[in-house]
C-alpha cells in the first residue's frame, strides 16, 4: 500500500531529474545557436506522430518518438540541400507537422482516443516506468559523454560556425549531431513534460544560465542544474496546487528565467 | 603554395559568379596585398582560397585539392575575417576565442595542452593585448576585437595568413604596430595575403599587389608598378 505510491514517486523524481538535465543541456546549445524554434518544431512532430499512433491504434508514444527522431534526422540535410536557413526549414516542418497532427486526429475514432494524443502533448509524470528511466539514463549519459569528448568542437561552433570551419574543424557532423540529439531529447522528454512544454524546459533554464556567465563551460554545467531545479519545483507546485505537471514545470522555468533576467549581472549598468 | 586555375565562385542561390577567370599562383613566403573597390570580390577571393566558399575550377593549396582536403588545409591557414561581429552576451572569454584558432590543429578528442596555452599567451602578448585575456569577447571595442581575431588566426601558427582589411578598426598607432608585426611574420617565412582599402597602409615589405575589379584580377604586378598606375 505504501510501497506502490512511493515507487511511483521515486520514478517520477528520477524521471524529472534526468529530463531536467537532458533538456537543459541540449538547450544550452540550441539557445546559443539560435535554434530555439527547433524544440518547438520537434514537439509538434511528436504531436503529429502521437496523433497518427492514435489513428492506427499503435503506441502513440512510440510514434511520437519516431516522428521527432525522423524530423531531427532530415532537418539538417534538407536545409543544406534547399540552401535555406535552418530556421526557415524548421518553420516549414513545424506547420506541416501541426497540420498533419490535426488531420490525423480528425480521423481518430473517438474523443477518448484523441485524449491519448493530447496526453502526449501534456505529459504524465506519474506514468513514468522503469524502462523510461533506463532510456533517459542511457541517452543522458551518452549526451554528456559526447559533450565532454567534443566540447572543443561544440564550443568553436557555438562561437561561430564559419570561424570554426576556418580553423579546420569539419562542422557538419557536429551540427547534425546537435539537431539529432535535440530530436531524441524531445522524444524522450514527452513522458514527463509533454510535447508542448518540453520546449520551455529546453529554452528557459539554458537562457537563465546565459544571464549569469560569460564562460560556455559554466553555462553547460549550470543550465542542467537550473533545469533540474525547475523540474523539482514544478513537481512540488503541481502536487500542492493540483496542477498539471508539465504546465507547472514550464511556469516554474519561465519564472526562474524572469528572475534571472532581473538579477542578471550582465544587464546591470556600471 | 597556392594555385588557382580558372576559378569562379558563385554564391549559394545566385546565378552569376562574383569572381571569375581567376588565375593566381602564390609562392611560399610571398606577401601579397589585394586592393579594389567595394563589392569587387576581395573577401570572396580570400574565402575561395581557404575553401570556405565552394568554387568551380582548380584550387590547390600545399599541393592538395581544396575541395577534397579543405578541413586539413585550413588547419594551416589563418583567416582574419572582415568586420567580425560578436553580440555583447557572447559567452566566451578572449583567451577561449584565441584558443579556438588552434582547435583544428589540436585535433579531435584531444584537449588543449600546456603548450597550447603557452602559445595563446605568447600570441596575445605578441600583439600587445595580454590584458584582455580574461575579458568577455562581447565586451570589446571594435579595434580590440579585431586584434583578438588576428590573435586567433596567429595562434594556430599557420603557414598562410589571410587578412581581410585588418586595419579597418584600428587607430594609427595600432595600424603601424600590427603592420610591423605582420611584416615580421612574413620575414620569418609566413605567406601572407592581405586585403586593404587604403593603399597608404600597404606595408613596405609587401612587394606584390593584386587589383580586383568586378570580380576579375585586373592587375597582378610588382608593388611600384601597380601603385604608379593607381596614382
Ligand atoms: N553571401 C553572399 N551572397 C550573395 N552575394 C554576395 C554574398 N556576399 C557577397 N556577395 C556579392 O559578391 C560581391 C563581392 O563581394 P565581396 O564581399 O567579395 O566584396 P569585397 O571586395 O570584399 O567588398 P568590400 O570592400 O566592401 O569588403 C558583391 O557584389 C556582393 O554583393
Ligand atoms: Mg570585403
Amino acid at each position: 500500500m505504501i510501497i506502490l505510491p512511493s515507487k511511483i514517486i521515486l520514478f517520477a523524481v528520477a524521471g524529472a531529474f534526468l529530463t531536467g538535465i537532458l533538456c537543459s543541456l541540449i538547450g544550452s546549445f540550441i539557445v546559443r545557436m539560435n535554434l530555439s524554434s527547433l524544440g518547438f518544431c520537434m514537439s509538434h512532430a511528436a504531436f503529429a506522430g502521437a496523433a497518427l499512433g492514435v489513428v492506427l491504434s499503435f503506441s502513440p508514444l512510440m510514434m511520437a518518438m519516431c516522428f521527432s527522431t525522423v524530423v531531427a534526422l532530415i532537418l539538417g540535410p534538407v536545409a543544406e540541400k534547399a540552401k535555406l536557413d535552418t530556421n526557415v526549414v524548421i518553420g516549414i516542418i513545424f506547420s506541416l507537422m501541426i497540420s498533419l497532427g490535426l488531420i490525423f486526429l480528425s480521423f481518430s475514432p473517438g474523443a477518448a482516443m484523441s485524449s491519448t494524443a493530447l496526453s502526449i502533448l501534456w505529459g504524465s509524470i506519474l506514468g513514468i516506468t522503469i524502462e523510461d528511466i533506463l532510456r533517459l539514463l542511457l541517452i543522458t549519459s551518452s549526451i554528456i559523454l559526447m559533450i565532454v569528448l567534443f566540447f572543443k568542437e561544440f564550443q568553436a561552433i557555438m562561437f561561430s560556425r564559419k570561424m570554426a570551419e576556418a580553423s579546420g574543424i569539419n562542422t557538419k557532423p557536429f551540427y547534425y549531431m546537435i539537431l539529432f540529439l535535440t530530436g531524441i531529447t524531445v522524444a524522450l522528454s514527452l513522458k514527463l513534460v509533454g510535447g508542448l512544454l518540453v520546449f520551455a524546459l529546453m529554452i528557459n533554464p539554458a537562457s537563465s544560465a546565459y544571464q549569469f556567465f560569460y564562460d560556455m563551460k559554466k553555462i553547460t554545467i549550470f543550465s542542467p542544474i537550473i533545469g533540474v531545479l525547475c523540474c523539482f519545483l514544478g513537481i512540488l507546485l503541481s502536487f500542492f496546487l493540483d496542477l498539471p505537471t508539465g504546465a507547472s514545470i514550464a511556469i516554474t522555468s519561465s519564472l526562474i528565467f524572469g528572475l534571472s533576467v532581473m538579477v542578471s549581472p550582465k544587464r546591470k549598468r556600471g | 603554395m597556392i594555385k588557382l586555375k580558372n576559378v569562379e565562385t558563385v554564391y549559394e542561390g545566385e546565378k552569376t559568379p562574383v569572381i571569375k577567370d581567376i588565375n593566381l599562383e602564390v609562392k611560399r613566403g610571398e606577401f601579397i596585398t589585394v586592393i579594389g573597390p567595394n563589392g569587387a570580390g576581395k573577401t570572396t577571393l580570400l574565402e575561395t582560397i581557404n575553401g570556405l566558399l565552394e568554387a568551380n575550377g582548380n584550387i590547390t593549396v600545399f599541393g592538395k585539392d581544396i575541395k577534397k582536403y579543405g578541413t586539413e588545409i585550413r588547419k594551416n591557414i589563418g583567416y582574419v575575417p572582415q568586420d567580425f561581429f560578436c553580440d555583447s552576451l557572447t559567452p566566451f572569454l578572449v583567451k577561449d576565442v584565441v584558443m579556438m584558432g588552434r582547435f583544428g590543429k589540436i585535433g579531435l578528442l584531444k584537449s588543449p595542452s600546456r603548450k597550447d596555452h603557452e602559445i595563446v599567451e605568447k600570441t596575445l602578448s605578441f600583439l600587445g593585448i595580454s590584458e584582455l585575456e580574461k575579458k568577455p569577447i562581447g565586451k570589446l571595442s571594435g579595434g580590440q576585437l579585431q586584434k583578438v581575431m588576428i590573435a586567433r588566426a596567429l595562434a594556430k601558427e599557420p603557414e598562410i595568413l589571410l587578412l581581410d582589411e585588418p586595419f579597418s578598426n584600428l587607430d594609427l598607432n595600432s595600424r603601424s604596430d600590427i603592420s610591423e608585426k605582420i611584416s615580421l611574420l612574413n620575414e620569418k617565412g609566413m605567406t601572407i595575403i592581405m586585403v586593404v582599402h587604403d593603399i597608404n597602409s600597404i606595408p613596405e615589405r609587401c612587394e606584390r599587389i593584386l587589383m580586383i575589379n568586378n570580380g576579375k584580377i585586373i592587375e597582378d604586378n610588382e608593388r611600384e608598378k601597380v601603385l604608379r598606375g593607381a596614382k
